[in-house]
């Protein structure tokens, strides 16, 4: 077992170095300057190479690479050539808004999904169906900036129920921050709904005629206790596998809304840092990213290993 | 000879039709109150004069991210805006872009050899930490944005020798060369004075983190990518007139979305209203359009013997770039006599900005006849110029443009006009930092580029046009317009330095080294309950006296 480990372990870490430096050589070869970009227009021989200095961008790349990695190794992610500010406050800023927005998300989606899944399910062939139908079709198929953009003029310009845009804290004030995110997150979970509805109301279409059904309703027990009881748990197997399975989906979906409605969470963080040739923002954000990559990975391997001994059993020969 | 714009490349039918929207739309302007925007042209634009209260949070959508907020390190235009909340400067511009004094307490003055400069500074003015604005503050100010690694001002203050702080309330600047536009540029970003207290305790590194000057409010908090808050300063000097108790900057990059927050009342100023929105603000009774002219401009830089870099003396392009256009000017005569800079405003722009033939603005006092004067649309003289030149038609020539839909639309109406002058231009649609990386390497043949402008003429012109200057990444040189602008440096005359700027100008006509297209306007969208916001031609919003509605 303890071979194992350490053999995991390992080959986490020389993954965790190739990212690095794929990321660090990948940035640099992006056409543009970032010390023209960080100029803008007062651009003149002498300032950008004041900024190559200042930012380290005159040492050969290797160089640049190992002062990097000394530094983050002490926590020190640098600062953004951008706005001065250290990147690991800004990413440290941006994470939980990018978390709250996805897990609100998911609970909309997931709402949203089982309920319609549900009545499409046993309402069959009835105008509810065709509803449900109809909604799962509408998440699927419109594109998120679109439905958000068509949000904010109906219910923060025409009917103005909801901000427009911005990001409040849960810890900070609940209600503020369930008025700021719940279009967000509406927009962000449209498409999750959808694939909760139809995986839903399949599996719930498979179980009501399954065999336990019939005995549970011939015993006696009432029509809501056999859906929701019965056939409606087993049939949230396949629908959480399917919510994992898409919960990489939504945080990479979360880029666009941020951008609708003016988050400052970590995917337009990322994006703006792109833009901007942002140097040690980019790699700050690709580092946390693939450090949360591989450290769930690891931890996945390491519990497949404690649930099912025949894989480290099976890793151990190969 | 019909204008030639994209419309050009449409059917017949569509392109009556085209061209009868385009009427519409343009009387549609005129009738809509086209006049409270070009009324304001050239003029103060404040919000109403109505009476304010006290108190309150303003919330202000901003167009983009601002760096750092280190005057010794601050590059972006949203930058400014934020600044003239929280760090006065010596200098300051007025309503019609004179130079008036904010922090100093009268107008510089110049020894007759114009090499000694010496600032009466205000008395009795505290820093955002209690600390007193004093002489040596203004020193360390200085001597931080001349020598500080990475600084943006060590160029623009490069005549400066030394700084030396005569007595509490005197400034002497000893120059190393005369050099009259230093005032200006103490009315920008080098004439803010950082508290150096406050610069001890937060380092240089920090400083703009937590920046503290002189101001009507002074820095609060900040989180990257969304919001900056300001305060009231109870230190600030004339902290009576200020109404405000908080500014909230947010930051929104998406126009649409911007101008959504400002319909809904998210924001109560909207700073870079999109020409696309603006007929639809000023539609809105419940919004106000306030608008200033650009000092900068847009327009079309050509490659002339830029061959090694930005800084490198200029030489005949290689044989994958070299074109008439680069070597003969006649060519670029021509080039610029097919463009209708008129019907680019109209159809590209709905006539909101103005056709720009020169660096400086009609509305600086700088301005004269002769630097407005314009080379005429005539695309029939283009071709007969093209053939006194002997050169083969159509012209081949490409042109760096924007990777944005408006960036197209421009590049576009420009390639139908000069097709009909005779050149076949190539549009190299790309991404904004590659393109500046390209072209200050001398990698191409003409670039759709502007520049955001300042107050004083130098700043438009000398960098691009004068030998080796560095900005001048066309590579042209002409000791005449050398001489001519060395000349206006040690003039303190305005009316002086304007002539000699409008011979700069004539010459510039000859040689066409930049074609000059069109210069934008600042549009600042207002929610009506707010009062006394000031945009003048710098384009920077000023909010010191601004407050809700009574």
């Amino acid at each position: 077992m303890g071979r194992y480990v350490l053999r995991r372990l390992a080959e986490s870490v020389v993954t965790f170095v190739l990212v690095t430096i794929v990321v660090f050589a990948g940035v640099r070869a992006l056409p543009g300057d970032p010390a023209r970009a960080l100029a803008g227009e007062e651009s003149d021989p002498t300032t950008l190479a004041q900024i190559r200095k200042s930012f380290g961008l005159d040492e050969p790349i290797p160089v640049q690479y190992l002062h990097y990695v000394e530094n983050a190794l002490r926590g020190d992610l640098g600062r953004s050539s951008r706005t001065g500010l250290p990147v690991a406050t800004t990413i440290r800023e941006a994470l939980p808004v990018t978390l709250q927005l996805a897990l609100f998300a998911i609970v909309i989606a997931g709402l949203i999904g089982l309920i319609a899944g549900v009545v499409a399910a046993v309402r069959r062939r009835t105008v509810a169906e065709w509803a449900a139908n109809a909604v799962a079709l509408f998440g699927l198929s419109v594109p998120s900036f679109w439905l958000g953009l068509m949000a904010i003029l109906v219910f923060a310009i025409a009917y103005p129920v909801l901000p427009a845009s911005g990001f409040v804290s849960v810890f900070a004030d609940p209600v503020q921050s369930f008025r700021h995110l719940v279009m967000p997150a509406v927009v962000l979970g449209s498409g999750l709904a959808a694939v909760i509805m139809r995986q839903t109301r399949s599996a719930m279409i498979e179980a009501m005629g399954a065999d336990y059904i019939r005995t549970a309703r011939a015993k006696g027990l009432g029509g809501a206790q056999v859906i929701i009881g019965h056939a409606l748990r087993n049939s949230l197997i396949v629908v959480t596998t399917i919510v994992g399975l898409q919960l990489g989906a939504l945080i990479s979906g979360a880029v666009v809304t941020e951008q609708i409605f003016v988050l400052p969470g970590f995917g337009k963080l990322t994006i703006d840092a792109v833009f901007t040739r942002d140097y040690p923002m980019i790699q700050g954000v690709v580092l946390v990213t693939a450090t949360a990559y591989i450290g769930v990975n690891l931890l996945v391997d390491l519990l497949y290993s404690v649930i099912d001994p025949r894989v480290r059993v099976g890793g151990g020969a190969l | 000879m019909p204008r030639q714009t994209p419309a050009s490349r449409l059917p017949e039918r569509q392109r009556r039709a085209l061209r009868r929207s385009v009427v519409l739309i343009a009387v549609a302007l005129m009738l809509t109150g086209c006049t409270s925007i070009s009324s304001s042209s050239a003029k103060p634009a404040a919000s109403d004069a109505k009476a304010a209260k006290a108190g309150g949070t303003l919330e202000v959508a901003l167009s983009a991210e601002p760096d750092a907020l280190d005057p010794t390190l601050a590059r972006t235009l949203v930058g400014r805006t934020v600044f003239t909340s929280i760090c006065e400067k010596l200098y300051d511009v007025d309503n019609k872009l004179n130079i008036v004094p904010q922090l100093a307490a009268s107008l510089p003055q110049f020894s007759s050899d114009g090499l000694t400069v010496t600032i009466k500074l205000r008395s009795g003015v505290k820093f955002a930490d209690g600390t007193t604005m004093d002489a040596t503050a203004v020193k360390t100010s200085l001597d931080r944005d001349m020598r500080l690694s990475g600084s943006a001002r060590a160029s623009e203050l490069s005549s400066v020798g030394s700084v030396a702080a005569t007595d509490p309330s005197t400034v002497t600047i000893k120059l190393k060369q005369p050099f009259t536009p230093l005032t200006a540029i103490l009315a920008d970003r080098s004439g803010m004075v950082m508290s150096p207290t406050a610069l001890k305790s937060e380092g240089d590194a920090n400083f703009g983190a937590h920046p503290v000057c002189v101001g009507p409010f002074k820095f609060a908090d900040r989180v990257a990518q969304d919001h900056i808050d300001v305060v009231k300063d109870p230190n600030y000097y004339d902290a009576s007139k200020v109404l405000l108790d908080k500014i909230q900057y947010k930051i929104i990059a998406d126009s649409t979305t911007r101008f959504n927050n400002l319909k809904s009342g998210d924001v109560q100023v909207l700073d870079a209203v999109a020409p696309t929105d603006v007929a639809a603000l000023k539609a809105d009774s419940k919004l106000d359009l306030l608008s200033s002219d650009s000092l900068g401009y847009q327009g079309i830089t050509i490659n002339l013997g830029n061959v090694d870099g930005v800084g490198k003396p200029g030489k005949p392009l290689p044989a994958s770039l070299a074109s008439p256009l680069s070597a003969d000017a006649r060519v670029r005569q021509a080039f610029e006599m097919s463009i209708d800079r008129d019907a680019i405003n109209k159809v590209v722009f709905r006539g909101l900005y103005s056709p720009a033939c020169g660096p400086i603005s009609p509305a600086s006092p700088f301005s004269t006849p002769a630097a407005q004067v314009c080379p005429k649309f005539d695309p029939a003289g283009a071709k007969a110029l093209l053939a006194q030149a002997g050169v083969a038609t159509p012209v081949k020539v490409s042109m760096i443009i924007g990777n944005t839909p408006a960036a197209a639309t421009l590049g576009e109406a420009i390639q139908a006009e000069v097709k009909e002058g005779g050149f076949d231009l190539r549009l190299d649609p790309t991404e904004f930092a590659a393109s500046l990386d390209q072209t200050d390497a001398g990698k191409y043949q003409s670039f759709q580029i502007g520049w955001s402008g300042r107050v004083d003429p130098d700043g438009n012109i000398a960098n691009f046009v004068s030998t080796l200057g560095s900005q001048n990444n066309d590579g042209y040189s002409n000791s005449t317009v050398d001489s001519l602008l060395e000349q206006a440096r040690s003039q303190a005359d305005v009316s002086a330095r304007g002539n000699l700027y409008a011979q700069v100008i004539t010459q510039l006509n000859k040689d066409v080294p930049i074609i000059y297209l069109y210069r934008q306007k600042n549009f600042t969208g207002v929610a009506r309950t707010i009062v006394g916001v000031q945009v003048y031609g710098d384009g920077l919003l000023r909010f010191k006296t601004a407050g809700f509605a009574a």
